[in-house]
């Protein structure tokens, strides 16, 4: 059985993050969790699907994270416990409803779990989920490690059952993917039942019909609620002190910057002169707090990644409470000390740190500095972001480019959100010209497919992958059709939402706990819609792109070419190879007029090795999937594919 | 022969919208490829000096080294090039009937250099709909599938480089004149590969005053009629000055000078109108449908029709005067009227380190322009 269910009360376990909240969840006795995939926040929804039959509670995968957030209301509204969780830009999705949320208020206590990637490690944004907190009115919580991140879910529902609200708790990337020590409290036992108690009072919290609206009596009522955080804020655990009584410099932190900030006191040895005021419950801010911890020091630092959350709210206290406080001088986002971009490490605090105190430090002896950068400069390899070996979307996207190109009429891709999204790069041949939100890229298509009035006479495209369709394509392919728009979708199916971890969407017929459900057909929803349909396997290359071009040359509204392969690196694609390839030396044309090594140079797939002394191409068996289509671009005829027994 | 690479051919030819598509390009390697009659590069390739580049017909020709290499002599700057001798022909009893485009002497001549083993591929134009479409043909019956003229400019070169690529080595080819410059560029190996052989048996050259850009004839055909239900396309000799669209018995005619406003710029700088560096030059004959042209340049252009018409194959007659007044006249006025152009724009002996689309002696240029 899962550690994650370990029955043993003060038991320790090495947990990522991600699980500390999950077990946080499971102590708390969670019934319902449903999120939709999204590094860093997947292995929350993955690890409660794990242990979903054990524990007897209900765990999804939403088709996208609004709906992920209705399925957790729902079961707050039938008094169970609920979870959603999703990343940073999920809470946009769902922000809609998170507002409307935050106005009718909750019943059984709910926990919203963004995890926020600063420095966009696996994102094209740096989104922040805190403002939402501030905008919709709904508490915030920011664990600072591990142990915290499980104690403060498992207190957010007490919060949420307590105030009748939902609570938002914000982790980062570096909080949800390490991993570190967390010591158990106990599993519940008891059974929950569901019911939804709707013809009392109307205005009754718990028996009246749930809504936001009577508007000033509701939003009336979210006000009161965050006036009883603000109390209960004032003496919670999660907010803590360490350094001198009257330190020279006060750093108020949340997050993971609580770690940087601490590692930083400490490797300069300041713990005598500088205190650090941590934070876990950032919204409301608890001013009585603020006010006894701003009094004690002169200049504040404000330590925070991505936007100057706290350090806006901090300062609306400090200004609030002037007299009693004085003047303080303040280091943080808004006057440079601390970078408005990327993710922080413990470097940037010493950098505030020493400036701010004035104090001289060099991080390593100069010469070893010196030494490392230009060896950095030199010598480091150059990591380019690259399709794996035997991905579909390299195929694909040969096959797209081509036919663009063939098409001559400067047609372009609207991209979307997935692995496929390196298709910006060279190892998509750059093809797509716009990435924005999930399932925009047929949004834009939409409208770009209407311009033809205005003289665009460029064919358009856009792709997604399957997942991405569930999500948030389909409104716009509805649109596009409705409305005429002239483009073509390339729906780039392979069979899972594989840029995080292979986890299952409507079109599979297995669910996150592992049941077997009904699998949603891509290719009969788009026909239904009157799409014209055409579905092909991206490793037949010429097929795929002569089915493009065609598709392209028709210009009668909305067309969908559906390409089917599995990834890569699916568990299936990982059991067997398909082909064994072998590549001769002999006619190789390497670099010579003929080829100019197309393989290693365009299609660069990680299995095609250039070989410099030798001036010919060579495989890598070890990395090579097999999938055979690099024997169809070599123009000699030299990568010879045969079925694999 | 100045050579650069496929930049340069990006750069100088095909950006500029002088690229006819003839083919020569595609098929070399995995970076030109025609659809629809566009060239199009569909990657990059960073060579300094690649095939590309030194067949293309647009670019860097030095008709004095052609010339010096087929014929034993400078380029001249005749209206009909260097021939051997002028004739009129039309296909014999031993060629089954077809719907030849006038005599089917260029059918007769594939078939019989097939038939004979003097060559073991055709490469030929057939077409889908009114889109040409180049084929290797190796069975002399098949000649036939591939008759008539295409009006649209053809990749007909590409199927040229597939057949070298799949080893046939006595190649006959039919192609339009700025084919037949590429096609002798081609053969004089200007990469000087070791391993080269030029497998190019038989040139047919075609006469041409210009073609059609597919890419604009498509959509105003489609204005007219369904083009899935075209069965032919003919241009009658003149002086019909009309095109006739066949869809099986019914017919449209288009005025011949609402198709000229479809030929590309390019062919206003071409300057052969009678494929001068073929072994073998076939045309229409004014005034007789059921008639061609013949011009004979080579020696083994000469073998074949001789024992073409030996065997039944070609019939052929002495070419009446005033044909041949008025095919000189045609041809040099093309040529005159290109080579100004051309002039004009800097395109002929362009300074050394400047691309250029001819080199020739430059009192040979002035001679022609006048
Ligand atoms: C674009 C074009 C323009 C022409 N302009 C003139 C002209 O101005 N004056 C003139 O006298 N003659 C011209 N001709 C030549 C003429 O139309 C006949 O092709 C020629 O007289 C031979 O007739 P035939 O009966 O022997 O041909 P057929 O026996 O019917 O054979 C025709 C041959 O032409 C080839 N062919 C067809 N279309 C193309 C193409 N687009 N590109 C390359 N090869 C092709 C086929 O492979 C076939 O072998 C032109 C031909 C073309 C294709
Ligand atoms: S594509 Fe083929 S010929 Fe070209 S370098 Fe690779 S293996 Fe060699
Ligand atoms: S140089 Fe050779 S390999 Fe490169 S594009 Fe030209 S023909 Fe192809
Ligand atoms: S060789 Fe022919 S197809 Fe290629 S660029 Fe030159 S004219 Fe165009
Ligand atoms: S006019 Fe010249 S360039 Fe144009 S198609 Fe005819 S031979 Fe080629």
């Amino acid at each position: 059985m899962s550690a994650l269910l370990d029955k043993k009360e003060g038991a320790e376990h090495l947990l990522m993050g991600n699980e500390a909240i999950a077990r946080g969840a499971l102590e708390a006795g969670v019934k319902v969790a449903a999120g939709y995939p999204g590094t860093p926040s997947s292995e929350i929804i993955e690890s409660l699907a794990g242990v979903a039959k054990d524990a007897n509670i209900y765990v999804e995968w939403s088709v996208n994270e609004k709906l992920a957030m209705e399925v957790a209301a729902a079961a707050s509204f039938a008094e169970l416990r609920s979870l959603c969780v999703m990343k940073q830009n999920g809470v946009n999705v769902a922000s809609d409803f998170l507002l409307h949320l935050a106005g009718s208020g909750t019943r059984g206590g709910m926990v919203l779990v963004p995890c926020d990637d600063p420095g966009a490690l696996s994102s094209i944004n740096e989104g922040e989920s805190r403002f939402f907190a501030r905008t919709v009115e709904i508490p915030l919580l920011e664990p600072g490690d591990f142990q915290e991140a499980k104690d403060m879910t498992k207190w957010a529902f007490e919060l949420s059952e307590e105030l009748k609200q939902l609570i938002m708790l914000r982790s980062v990337t570096r909080l949800s993917h390490a991993s570190g020590n967390v010591r158990f409290g106990t599993l519940p036992t008891g059974e929950a039942k569901a019911r939804f108690r709707c013809d009392g009072f109307i205005l009754d919290p718990d028996e009246g019909i749930v809504i936001s609206a009577p508007v000033d009596y509701k939003h009336g009522q979210q006000h009161e609620k965050l006036k009883r955080a603000k109390e209960i804020f004032e003496d919670s655990p999660f907010n803590t002190y360490e350094g001198p009584e009257k330190p020279e410099l006060l750093i108020i932190t949340s997050s993971a910057c609580t770690l940087y900030s601490r590692e930083a006191i400490s490797i300069l040895g300041l713990k005598e002169r500088v205190g650090l005021l941590k934070l876990g419950t950032t919204w409301p801010l608890p001013p009585k707090l603020l006010t006894r911890y701003l009094s004690l020091a002169e200049k504040i630092l404000i330590v925070e990644e991505v936007l100057p959350f706290l350090e806006e709210n901090v300062k609306v206290i400090a200004a609030e409470t002037a007299s009693e406080i004085g003047i303080k001088k303040f280091y943080g986002k808004n006057d440079g000390t601390i970078p408005m971009v990327g993710e922080l490490n413990p470097d940037y605090v010493i950098n505030a740190i020493t400036k701010i105190l004035e104090i001289e430090y060099l991080p390593r002896p100069e010469e070893y500095a010196a030494k490392t950068q230009g060896l950095a400069f030199f010598g480091a390899p150059q990591r380019e972001l690259i399709f794996c070996p035997g991905c579909p979307h390299r195929a694909s996207f040969w096959s797209i480019h081509n036919a663009l190109e063939l098409d001559g009429r400067k047609g372009f891709v609207c991209g979307d959100i997935g692995c496929y999204t390196m298709a910006l790069l060279p190892t998509g041949f750059t093809t797509l010209k716009t990435v924005h939100a999930m399932g925009s890229g047929s949004g834009l298509a939409s409208g770009f497919g209407k311009l033809g009035q205005f003289g665009l006479d460029q064919p358009v495209l856009a792709v997604c992958g399957d997942s991405t369709f569930f999500h948030t394509a389909i409104p716009a392919l509805i649109n596009a059709r409705h409305h005429k728009s002239d483009f073509t979708l390339v729906v780039l199916d392979n069979s899972g939402t594989a840029m995080t971890g292979f986890q299952p969407h409507p079109g599979l017929e297995v669910n996150a706990m592992g049941d077997n459900v009904p699998d949603l057909d891509i290719a009969e929803i788009c026909r239904s819609m009157g799409a014209r349909v055409e579905i092909r396997d991206p490793f037949e290359l010429e097929e795929t792109r002569a089915t493009l071009n065609n598709l392209m040359e028709d210009n009668e509204g909305l067309k969908v070419l559906i390409l089917r392969q599995i990834c890569g690196l699916s568990p299936e694609k990982k059991a067997g190879k398909k082909y064994e390839m072998a590549i001769n030396e002999e006619i190789c044309l390497g670099e010579n007029c003929g080829c100019n090594r197309v393989c290693t140079r365009i299609f660069r797939c990680p299995g095609l090795v250039w070989d410099k002394e030798k001036q010919v191409t060579r495989l890598d068996e070890v990395i090579c999937t097999g999938c055979g289509v690099c024997a169809d671009i070599c123009p000699a005829g030299a990568i010879t594919r045969k079925e694999a027994v | 022969m100045k050579i650069f690479g496929p930049n340069e051919l990006l750069e100088a030819v095909i950006n500029k919208n002088l690229c006819i598509g003839c083919g020569a390009c595609i098929h070399l390697c995995p970076y030109f490829r025609s659809y629809k009659g566009k060239t199009a590069m569909l990657f990059p390739c960073t060579l300094e000096e690649g095939r590309c580049f030194a067949y293309c017909p647009k670019i860097e020709v030095d008709l004095d080294e052609l010339s010096q290499q087929y014929f034993g002599r400078s380029y001249e700057g005749g209206p009909l090039g260097n021939y051997l001798s002028i004739h009129t022909a039309q296909a014999g009893p031993k060629v089954k009937k077809a719907s030849f485009q006038a005599g089917g002497t260029v059918s007769a001549l594939m078939s019989f250099a097939l038939a004979k083993g003097y060559i073991d591929a055709a490469v030929l134009t057939d077409k889908e709909g009114i889109l040409p479409v180049p084929r290797v043909i190796t069975d002399a019956d098949e000649v036939l599938t591939c008759s008539s003229s295409k009006y649209s400019a053809s990749p007909t070169l590409s199927a040229l480089n597939q057949a070298m690529t799949d080893e046939y080595t006595k190649i006959g080819v039919v192609a339009t004149p700025c084919q037949v410059l590429s096609v002798a560029q081609m053969r004089m190996n200007p990469l000087e590969k070791e391993d080269f052989v030029d497998s190019v048996a038989l040139v047919v050259g075609l006469f041409c005053t210009w073609a059609i850009d597919f890419r604009t004839f498509a959509p105003f055909i489609s204005e007219r009629v369904d083009i899935t239900t075209i069965t032919k396309v003919d241009i009658p000799p003149p002086p019909s000055e009309i095109m006739e669209v066949y869809m099986g018995e019914e017919k449209i005619e288009i005025p011949l000078n609402e198709i000229r406003e479809l030929v590309p710029e390019t062919c206003s700088y071409c300057i052969d109108m009678t494929s001068e560096f073929s072994d073998i030059s076939v045309g229409v004959l004014e005034g007789r449908p059921d008639m061609n042209t013949l011009i004979i340049r080579t020696d083994r252009g000469q073998k074949i029709v001789n024992e073409a018409v030996q065997e039944g194959y070609l019939v052929i007659e002495d070419i009446p005067e005033e044909n041949l007044e008025h095919l000189m006249w045609a041809a040099g006025n093309k040529k005159k009227r290109a080579f100004a152009k051309a002039k004009e724009e800097g395109m002929i002996n362009a300074e050394e380190d400047k691309k250029s689309y001819l080199r020739l002696q430059p009192k040979t240029v002035k001679e022609i322009t006048g």
